[in-house]
């Protein structure tokens, strides 16, 4: 059906001026209903449509990619994480059964807890993460504070109400006519 | 009356930090809150809601959960420790790392014998109570994936762990998992998105209670293992529960700010076939609800919007009294500014830091009403970052401006000030050892000695000068009180010292002799700030319900002004506001006036002018602006309030006779709290 009216539009518009092909593909009829749209303007916007299309699910597998690298990469951490910290205890098991056996230098040394308190401070991390992503990630619907505090946001029944009294009196005013 | 020129300052960036968690002692009245910075409130719910203690927060606490045992009070956090606080010396008495990672939630027994935590590792930790610390005992299966939270049963047999996607229920004895229920995920595209327990509860009858991230309260019965009723109350999370002590009535806070509460109740007459149905909505937060306590009489909510709602349930307080008044507590019942009255600078009490700031200056003159000109913007002389993890407890600047100090938990640190082409600040290295666990701070009124006060509501005169800082004398009082000092004031002359602490005991101590004086008569409301007039050398006190109380020093009695005040009675106006008086100051041009402010107004009391009637009317202002001059007298009144600044953090008096008012408007708070969920509003 769309063929025929392309065709038919081609035969008229070869007497008139050639406009430059339109970007945007309108259903409104213009005065000059006659003509149908140029052939080459929508299979242009299609090629266009595919393309833009094309290209979010390409972000959004890649996108997908990352994160999946990203939490790997972070179990893969913790992991190593937790054998250091076997190690470490087992390191300290030692250190204390050697201080046993060796009186002499029972108090005089000190093993400090560098390693544990970065895992420590790395499992917080991961878990003031995990509170971010469920209440503030992607698809939890969030607003911002700015609307928040604008005179707008209105969130007690009384301040709604004063609101709408305000509200009629101002419209109450504008009906009056100006002397 | 007075006409001043007003220093209208709000370059003060405070930023209360948002209530994680919270936990009401049925026993003593007292509710804790802990915050995101770590710290730690107890408001007395017996004396008009009175912010008594604050314990400052740490970096890394992180606290997730509060559990009161006893008069004990414990919290857990992601720093995977547990820590028992000393609320006698306002710090933690110890931390006991539980080895299981972050922790999530702590609950104890219904015997208060055993502590259960739930970890980020899996486990339920159970800890033994003793008499001055906790024991580890065991663990409870290891489940995969962590414990957000738990419950006991009231028999102490079993514990109810909410997970992810699903609640299990623990054997305590044995620690075996008995049952578990699988939580439903959302429908729709949250489904493949896990389903967080983010609360539950166990009752009597082994109903559990469940709130979850897919915006459901579930009830499920816990002998059978099967779900009885689903709520879906919200489209964002159920981030926490609350049963009543009685176990008739159940709140939920969510993401939506919005606290719904579900009833046991039967819709027929007989009573026989009780349900747990939806009550009431309430809407009370504008952003996520995260902490809930339940009494007797009303549900106590607070979130990230940072403010404490106590709602009365009308069902349970006298209506129209201000019993069932909603109550909104979102400012500090301290002061976080001192005034260098002298020098004219403010001193900007934050966590982490102090900020040091001159006030600017105008020219010219004007009617009232009007804005000056600027002439010198005010201007910050001082960032003082604090070192440690350790949060500011308090700090005090001395009038003169050339002496700072500030206290953590775990130090003092002193600094003198210079002023000349530039500003230089140099920390006074040797302290004396006394200096430790100080609460409070003020230095003499001449800047030559610091007073801190300390454990037992002792108080520490240390002299400062630009040699050395010296350790004087220790001041103790009689009365055996272990409270600790939240007020602390120095008269003028330099002769008296007054000192407040949480068990409602004002002490005045005698400096040129070194000694306790004698003790204002106990009232039992706590005193919420105090102040010596520098002239009569006269204790103003006012006090947690509102009450004003004028106590002279020299004759250790109340003044004539106080007994009328109290014959008279204050105006019900005045009693029934909701915010406490934080700051008072005096004009040393008219003896006769005390000028204090709560957060909605500053008042100036006459005490030359007669008080007013029962049934005149307290804000009367406006009224007396608009008679002729000569009528006014007759309908003059000792309270004179002014409304027109808020909210008020502090309003000084500088020695020029200018009044400072220092405001923090509530939306500028607002508006840079973290994202709320976005919801359909009028106009929005």
């Amino acid at each position: 059906m769309a063929k025929k009216q392309r065709g038919k539009a081609s035969s008229s518009s070869k007497t008139a001026d050639i406009e430059k092909p339109t970007k945007s593909f309108t259903l409104s009829l213009e005065s000059s209903d006659d003509e149908a749209p140029e052939e080459v303007t929508f299979e242009d916007s299609k090629a266009e449509a595919l393309r833009s299309m094309k290209q979010a699910l390409d972000t959004a597998r890649r996108e997908k990619q990352l994160l999946k690298e990203k939490r790997r990469k972070r179990q893969e951490l913790f992991q190593e994480q937790k054998v250091s910290v076997c190690h470490f205890k087992w390191f300290q098991m030692l250190s204390e059964a050697w201080s046993l056996t060796n009186p002499d230098l029972k108090g005089k040394y000190t093993v400090t807890t560098v390693k544990e308190r970065t895992l420590a401070s790395f499992q917080q991390q991961v878990a003031e993460e995990f509170i971010q992503s469920r209440l503030y990630g992607p698809g939890t619907c969030r607003t911002t504070s700015e609307l928040v505090a604008s005179p707008y946001f209105i969130f007690s029944s009384k301040e709604k109400a004063k609101a709408e009294k305000l509200k009629k009196r101002w419209l109450h005013k504008q009906q009056i006519p100006s002397s | 009356m007075g006409e001043f020129k007003v220093h209208r300052v709000r370059f003060f960036d405070y930023i209360p930090s948002a209530i994680r968690t919270m936990a009401f002692n049925s026993q003593t009245e007292r509710l804790a809150v802990a915050r995101a910075d770590g710290a730690v409130e107890i408001f007395n719910f017996n004396d008009n809601f009175f912010q008594e203690k604050v314990i400052p927060g740490q970096d890394g606490r992180a606290i997730e959960a509060l559990c009161w045992v006893g008069h004990r009070l414990f919290s857990a956090g992601l720093n995977g420790e547990i820590t028992e606080y000393d609320l006698e010396n306002l710090r933690p008495q110890y931390t006991v790392d539980a080895y299981g990672g972050p922790i999530w939630t702590i609950s104890s027994n219904s015997q208060g014998t055993q502590l259960a935590v739930g970890c980020e590792d899996g486990t339920v930790k159970i800890f033994a109570i003793l008499e001055e610390r906790i024991q580890f005992q065991r663990n409870l299966n290891r489940h995969k994936g962590r414990i957000i939270s738990l419950c006991w049963h009231p028999s102490s047999a079993q514990i109810a762990a909410g997970m992810t996607d699903m609640i299990t229920i623990f054997d305590a004895e044995t620690g075996h998992a008995t049952r578990r229920l699988l939580v439903d995920r959302a429908t729709g595209a949250s489904k493949n998105k896990e389903v967080v327990v983010w609360s539950v509860g166990y009752l009597s009858d082994h109903t559990i209670i469940s709130g979850d991230s897919a915006g459901k309260v579930q009830i499920w019965n816990g002998l059978t293992g099967t779900l009885v009723r689903t709520y879906l109350v919200t489209k964002w999370d159920v981030l926490v529960l609350s049963v009543s002590k009685d176990e008739s009535s159940v709140i939920a806070g969510t993401s939506e700010g919005t606290v719904i509460q579900f009833q046991f109740i039967s819709s027929t007459v007989d009573q026989h076939d009780k349900e747990w149905v939806r009550t009431r909505t309430f809407r009370n937060h504008s952003h996520d609800v995260s902490a809930l306590a339940h009494t007797d009489t009303a549900v106590v909510s607070g979130g990230m919007d940072t403010q404490l709602v106590v709602r009365p349930l009308l069902d349970k307080v006298e209506k129209n009294t201000q019993e069932s008044a909603l109550r909104k507590i979102a400012f500090p019942h301290r002061s976080l500014v001192g005034c260098a009255k002298k020098a004219g600078l403010l001193l900007f009490q934050f966590p982490d830091r102090l900020e040091l700031w001159k006030l600017g200056e105008s020219e010219g003159h004007g009617k009232p009403g009007d804005r000056l000109p600027v002439k010198r913007k005010p201007e910050k002389l001082i960032e003082l970052k604090r070192k440690g993890e350790d949060h500011i407890c308090c700090s005090a600047l001395s009038a003169c401006g050339g002496w700072l100090a500030y206290s953590t938990v775990s130090n003092v640190r002193l600094y003198r000030i210079q002023y000349s082409n530039t500003i230089s600040i140099n920390k006074v290295s040797k302290l004396p050892k006394e200096l430790r666990s100080v609460h409070q701070l003020c230095f003499s009124s001449d800047s030559s000695k610091l007073f801190a006060s300390s454990c037992q509501s002792s108080v520490i005169v240390v002299a400062v000068s630009q040699q050395e800082c010296r350790y004087l004398h220790t001041l103790k009082h009689k009365t055996g009180s272990r409270q600790p000092v939240h007020l602390l004031c120095a008269s003028d002359d330099g002769k008296w010292l007054a000192t407040a602490n949480t068990d409602c005991e004002i002490h005045i101590y005698n400096l040129h002799k070194m000694k306790l004086h004698c003790m204002v008569p106990v009232y039992n409301s706590c005193p919420t700030t105090i102040a010596i007039h520098p002239v009569t050398n006269n204790l103003i006190s006012v006090h947690a319900d509102q009450q004003i109380f004028e106590f002279s020093l020299v004759q250790k009695e109340y003044t004539q002004w106080s007994r009328r005040l109290q014959t008279q009675g204050l105006l019900s106006l005045w009693l029934e506001r909701d915010t406490p008086i934080t700051h008072i100051t005096f004009n040393p041009k008219n003896l006769d006036h005390i000028i204090l402010h709560d957060t909605y107004m500053f008042c100036i009391i006459d005490q030359s002018l007669p008080f007013p009637e029962l049934n005149a009317v307290l804000w009367n202002q406006m009224t007396l602006k608009s008679l002729p001059v000569s009528q006014r007298i007759g309908q003059s009144h000792a309270f004179k309030i002014c409304k027109s600044f808020q909210h008020l953090m502090c309003v000084s008096l500088l020695e020029d006779l200018s009044l400072v008012v220092v405001e923090r408007p509530l939306l500028d708070i607002m508006s840079q709290l973290p994202a709320p969920v976005r919801q359909k509003k009028f106009a929005t």
